[in-house]
């Protein structure tokens, strides 16, 4: 090879080298394609230089060319993006530019997201929305706080656990009162005892209450006191309420009996029974028919007090009550009472009040508290 | 002629040193000698850059020995600079490789060698193999022109032998410079391909997509035509180192050492200011 080719070569080979690199770094940097031009505003730009990839949907398709400093304090940063012809059908005027780095620590890349169907396209020199960037020192920072607040709570856990720890161990050591109360085996025995003390107590109260009451029961048979409860029609006032339902139950009634309490009873304010053989009929009915329910309903007259009223219908209604149980025959927890007492039902004109006994059919059930509607 | 008239002067000079000065102890005269030939050696260089140049402005420019030093220093370096960067670029290749490997950042190994290559190793080991060839070459070619007194004969025939034999060499070494790092990138970037898709493939296409992703004209073109300089530094060492051969063969031999030696030397050095001066212009 002569002297002339040799250099020839040399010099080719050489600038043809040079030339590719040239043209590989162009072609990166788009400096040689179509291009066309759109700007996005950002407050930081977290060290993205011009030159720097922009990304659409991952692909490089795009250089930063500029990056402008704002004019005012208040204005943002604006960046020149040169993007490639063909992706100015997929970046509409709702793409959104991020920027975003590789990995941790890699180099910042402007990332465009892609527009939707119906957004208009845009135009050269365009400006598009931006999200702001993901600063890692900021993340820091709030990762900073919130190790700080840990820390703080962590802190306040070691007092309140060593704070805990010193009740415990007082407690434990005797001291104070649960200290006192988990350790002294004397409080408990006292308790014990005292409990033991109380039960005594009781069951002698228990006794005397028996005797009382037997007492009570031997001075109601006696011949001075007889009179009295005689004269009242009933002996015991606890059990006036025993049978008593508290409303009529909303069923139908099967057959309703009703009379006069001046018919029924002694005087217009006792319930001392007379004549109460007129009940025949409504014991025989009972004796004789299939019922769920019966309910003798009394109602004294609309005069006197109303308390003394409303104990007297309940105990004309037992006394009604025990008559019937005691002499027909028929399952006596289906008859229940019910005294209205005073103005509820005024009655006839004698204004002694009425007794009524309600027999409702087979499947009907006392009604156990009152409901919002009353059925009569 | 300079150099009649600077022996001259430093005859002239020593004479007075001895004369008005007290004894010295020797270690500092040795010390005070080595400074004063540092300094000669300086005034002379700016000397010799000095007469060069106002010998390159006149006619005729000496295109025909122009291109015979392009072959010479160009064309014929060629061989040893495609192996030395391919070279680096197999070393680079494997080197690099097990270092990432341990950081997990296996994938930017091309980009680790085309950058290192392009960027600084290409560049600095042409500057160092040409100054070795092409100094030594130089060195000794005017070297022994000088002793056997062809650079007077030149001078003597009316061509003027800073523009005939300096200027030449000087403006082949800043031409060819740049061309040979170009050549030494080239195969430096091959060979580390193909050291790296020997230990794992990848394609070329990607290699070098990858390699030269986020690099700008600033990466690839400020390193290498700043080996433009080392060229010109080249050149003039290895011009002046050989014009000012004395004592004949034992004086060729050290003039082409001392050209090796002071160019290799000021290669480095003026590596290291042109690489702050790149960051400063092209940051």
């Amino acid at each position: 090879m002569s002297r002339a080719a040799r250099l020839g070569a040399f010099i080719i080979a050489t600038l043809a080298i040079l030339a590719a690199g040239i043209f590989i770094i162009g072609s990166k940097q788009y400096l040689f394609t179509s291009t066309y031009r759109l700007k996005a505003q950002f407050t930081t730009v977290v060290g993205l230089d011009p030159g720097a990839e922009i990304r659409v949907g991952g692909v490089h398709a795009g250089t930063v060319r500029g990056i402008e400093l704002p004019h005012k304090p208040t204005d943002k940063i604006t960046i020149l993006m040169d993007l490639q012809r063909s992706t100015h059908d997929i970046i509409k005027q709702d793409s959104v530019a991020a920027i975003e780095t590789e990995g941790l620590l890699g180099n910042e890349y402007v990332s465009i997201s892609f527009g939707s169907a119906q957004a208009l396209n845009v135009k050269d020199d365009d400006t598009i929305a931006s999200l702001p960037p993901l600063v890692i020192a900021d993340l820091m920072k709030k990762a900073d706080g919130i190790l700080d607040s840990s820390q703080e709570a962590l802190d306040n856990v070691t007092v309140a656990t060593a704070n805990l720890g010193s009740i415990t161990g007082k407690i434990n050591q005797g001291q104070g009162t649960i200290g006192a109360l988990v350790n002294d085996k004397k409080i408990y025995t006292q308790l014990d005892e005292t409990t033991a003390g109380l039960r005594d107590t009781v069951s002698h109260a228990q006794a005397g209450v028996t005797s009382f009451q037997e007492n009570m029961d031997a001075m109601k048979s006696n011949f001075l006191l007889r009179g009295y409860f005689k004269k009242r029609g009933y002996e015991n006032s606890s059990e006036l309420v025993k049978d008593e339902i508290p409303q009529l139950p909303a069923a139908a009634p099967l057959k309703t009996f009703t009379f006069e309490s001046k018919q029924l009873f002694d005087k217009a304010d006792s319930a001392k029974p007379r004549n109460q053989k007129s009940l025949r009929a409504a014991g025989q009915f009972l004796a004789d028919t299939e019922f769920g329910l019966a309910v003798v309903v009394v109602s004294t007259g609309s005069t006197g007090d109303a308390q003394k009223d409303l104990v007297l219908a309940q105990a004309r209604a037992l006394v009604v009550r025990d008559y019937l149980v005691g002499n027909f025959s028929f399952d006596d927890a289906q008859l229940k009472t019910l005294g209205l007492g005073k103005g509820k039902n005024p009655g006839p004109a004698s204004g002694w009040g009425t007794v009524e006994i309600i027999i409702y059919p087979a499947d009907t059930e006392a009604p156990t508290q009152v409901s919002a509607v009353s059925p009569k | 002629m300079v150099t009649h008239n600077i022996r001259i002067h430093r005859h002239s000079i020593r004479p007075a040193v001895v004369q008005t000065t007290p004894p010295l102890p020797s270690a500092l005269r040795s010390v005070g000698n080595l400074l004063n030939s540092f300094l000669e050696w300086f005034g002379e260089l700016g000397l010799f850059v000095w007469q060069v140049m106002r010998a390159a402005v006149r006619r005729p420019f000496e295109g025909r020995e122009l291109l015979r030093q392009l072959d010479e220093l160009g064309s014929k370096s060629m061989p040893l600079i495609a192996l030395a960067g391919a070279a680096i670029g197999a070393v680079l290749a494997l080197e690099t490789r097990s270092s990432l490997v341990r950081f997990g950042a296996k994938s930017m190994l091309p980009a680790a060698i085309v950058f290192s290559i392009i960027h600084e190793t290409g560049p600095v080991v042409t500057g160092l193999v040409v100054s070795g060839r092409v100094g030594a070459g130089i060195g000794a070619e005017l070297g022994s022109m000088k002793v056997t007194e062809q650079i007077d004969a030149i001078e003597a025939s009316g061509v003027n032998p800073y523009k005939f034999l300096a200027f030449t060499r000087i403006v082949a070494c800043i031409l060819v410079l740049p061309l040979l790092t170009v050549a030494a990138d080239f195969c430096g970037v091959m060979v580390g391909w193909i050291s790296s898709t020997l230990v794992e493939p990848i394609s070329f296409l990607k290699f070098i997509n990858q390699g030269l992703a986020g690099t700008s004209f600033s990466d690839f073109l400020a390193p290498t035509f700043r080996t433009a300089v080392f060229g010109l530094i080249i050149g003039t060492i290895g011009c002046f180192q050989g014009m000012r051969t004395q004592g004949g063969t034992e004086g060729v031999g050290r003039s082409a050492t001392s050209s090796v030696v002071l160019s290799s030397l000021l290669v480095i050095l003026a590596d290291v200011i042109l690489v702050k001066l790149i960051l400063v212009f092209f940051p």
